[in-house]
């Protein structure tokens, strides 16, 4: 018979029982397989041992880091409830880069207007439609700083205000007023504000193509004009008021924030757009998706995780709502667009529960 | 981007992210991650028993523990948020760090791999008696792994960390039949980089 292939001897190595009877007789009797196998062994080991890791990690110490930082679980939460909540939503949804690149693509793709020379406001938020990500597509999408430079211009600095009249004197925004609150949440809520947040994506060409030959692709060739354009990227500001359990976990949250609007330097919007969604790394599903969703300039995608969310839409007082609800049942939040503003409410209640306080807000 | 290495200091970038998901998560009103708010209860536990683990198999593709211990961290809190069955968690946790760890690997966002050297561990690491690796070839062939394709490159990892072939191929969609195949080419290729740079026999 043939000799196994290097891929068998490679088995062979760790796991004897999972190559065939056939191919394990034939090497114990080849003197060239014999010393293929030796070789193919000694090179495993070689590189195992250039891979090894030294030391061991502290399990103990990690985890009190852990606890005490980006995902403080109910304790930690509890020192400093607000706070402490909204920044894990952000360090947990936002620490993960293939979220950040999916969030920056979808709302890439939000627009279709051509640009003049100068900066044009060619995307404006007036309604959010979920776009379905799975966690394989969050493992196929590259960071995005693989696709060119992003600057922060304005920072929002999120705080913890006294009161709605601080945060609308620091935002210019009202916090929306909930009528009666839903059984289960009591007492007063902590307010939340946060200023307009800016920055600037500069694509850069070779950075695509760097990022593309480490996936063995090739880059598309990027349409004239496009390497060094500046997209310029604003949202906010934002205020929110956040009901709490005693343990530190937000029962209730209501927020209001300016929608995100998207300015381009001088290339078409649409061909940035058409562009990004052509490049190797974005599943075709999820390209697919928002390509659909981006034929007009209006309509933000909001990237939803498909395993752990279901979404659908309601009515509230005449806009059309995006309703996500947790499957596990424990969750929902209900999220539209109007006249330029983007209110959400969500909380640890029904996604009934949740729409009645979203068509009772003041 | 820095997002990836929120794990200790969640730099500025982590709390400005411009997108729907950083406007809608920033003032906290959408359930986008599903049960946030909610801690899995399984938590500590399955972060003590699985955290050293971990960090090497992160550190393998970073071959520096501070970046390693960053990995970590973010894989644990995507863990915290997710509804992975906890006796599943092992194989998830050892997936998600060296698909994270590769990325940062090549987001040229870390240090260079000799900076990280430098203060990591000493300079020859003797294994077995003859096999001995210096710190310039560790970090070629880091070097070379963030060359590799993607799904080799983390076939390799998945396969040094513990991985059987069948948990490699269910990992990295591919038949079980290419998994060797796929590890062996991966190490000829990084054996090339070291043989290149092996002080001479």
């Amino acid at each position: 018979m043939r000799h196994p292939s290097e891929g068998v001897l490679r088995r062979l190595v760790d796991e004897p029982a999972g190559v065939t009877d056939d191919d394990r007789a034939h090497v114990a009797g080849c003197p060239d397989c014999l010393r293929a196998l030796d070789s193919v062994r000694a090179d495993a080991d070689l590189v195992g041992a250039a891979l090894a890791p030294s030391g061991s990690a502290d399990a103990d110490a990690a985890w009190a880091r852990f606890s005490a930082t980006a995902s403080a679980p109910a304790a930690a939460a509890a020192r400093r409830p607000a706070a402490a909540a909204a920044r894990r939503r952000w360090s947990t949804r936002m620490g993960r880069p293939a979220i950040a690149a999916a969030g920056a693509v979808a709302l890439l793709t939000g627009a279709g207007v051509a640009a003049a020379n100068d900066w044009l406001p060619i995307f404006s938020a007036e309604r959010v439609d979920p776009v379905a990500i799975t966690s394989t597509d969050l493992v196929q999408i590259p960071d995005l700083s693989a696709y060119g430079d992003l600057e922060f211009t304005q920072a929002p600095e999120p705080e913890q205000v006294a009161d709605a009249a601080t945060a609308r004197e620091r935002t210019g925004l009202d916090v929306p007023e909930v009528g009666d609150l839903p059984a289960g949440v009591s007492g007063d809520p902590s307010y939340l504000a946060a200023g307009q947040m800016s920055a600037t994506f500069t694509f850069s060409a070779d950075k695509a193509a760097q990022a593309a030959a480490a996936e063995g692709e090739v880059l598309p060739p990027p349409p004239a004009g496009l390497d060094g354009s500046r997209l310029r990227l604003q949202a906010g500001p934002g205020v929110a008021a956040v009901w709490t359990q005693p343990t530190g976990v937000p029962t209730l949250v209501v927020a209001r924030a300016g929608a995100p609007t998207v300015y381009s330097s001088g290339v078409p919007f649409e061909t940035v757009r058409d562009y990004l969604l052509s490049l190797p790394g974005l599943p075709a599903g999820l390209a697919d998706q928002l390509r659909s969703l981006s034929t007009d300039a209006a309509t933000l995608p909001l990237p939803v995780p498909a395993e752990l969310v279901t979404s659908s839409t309601a009515d509230v007082d005449g806009a059309e709502a995006t309703v996500l609800t947790s499957r596990d049942g424990l969750f929902a939040g209900v999220v539209w667009v109007e006249d330029g503003v983007l209110t959400g409410v969500a909380g640890s209640l029904s996604a009934d529960e949740l729409l009645s306080v979203a068509r009772d807000l003041g | 981007m820095d997002l990836v290495r929120n794990g200790r200091s969640a730099p500025a970038a982590v709390l400005t992210f411009p997108g729907p998901l950083g406007r809608v998560g920033g003032v906290g009103d959408v359930p986008a991650a599903g049960s946030r708010g909610a801690v899995r209860p399984d938590l500590e536990e399955v972060f003590r028993g699985n955290y050293p683990r971990v960090v090497a198999v992160a550190a393998r593709v970073l071959g520096s523990r501070d970046s390693a211990e960053d990995v970590a961290q973010e894989v644990f809190l995507s863990f915290g948020r997710s509804a992975v069955p906890a006796e599943e968690a092992g194989g998830w946790l050892t997936v998600a760090a060296t698909h994270t760890a590769l990325n940062l690997l090549r987001s040229g966002r870390r240090r260079s791999a000799r900076e990280e050297l430098a203060g990591d561990g000493p300079a020859v690491v003797p294994d077995t008696a003859d096999l001995v690796i210096t710190r310039d070839e560790r970090s070629s062939v880091r070097a070379a792994l963030a060359r590799l394709p993607h799904k080799q490159a983390a076939a390799l990892v998945l396969r040094h960390s513990g991985l059987s072939y069948a948990e490699v191929a269910t990992a990295l969609d591919m038949s079980p039949g290419s998994v060797g195949t796929t590890v062996r080419r991966a190490e000829s290729v990084l054996l090339k980089e070291l043989n290149r740079h092996a002080s001479p026999e």
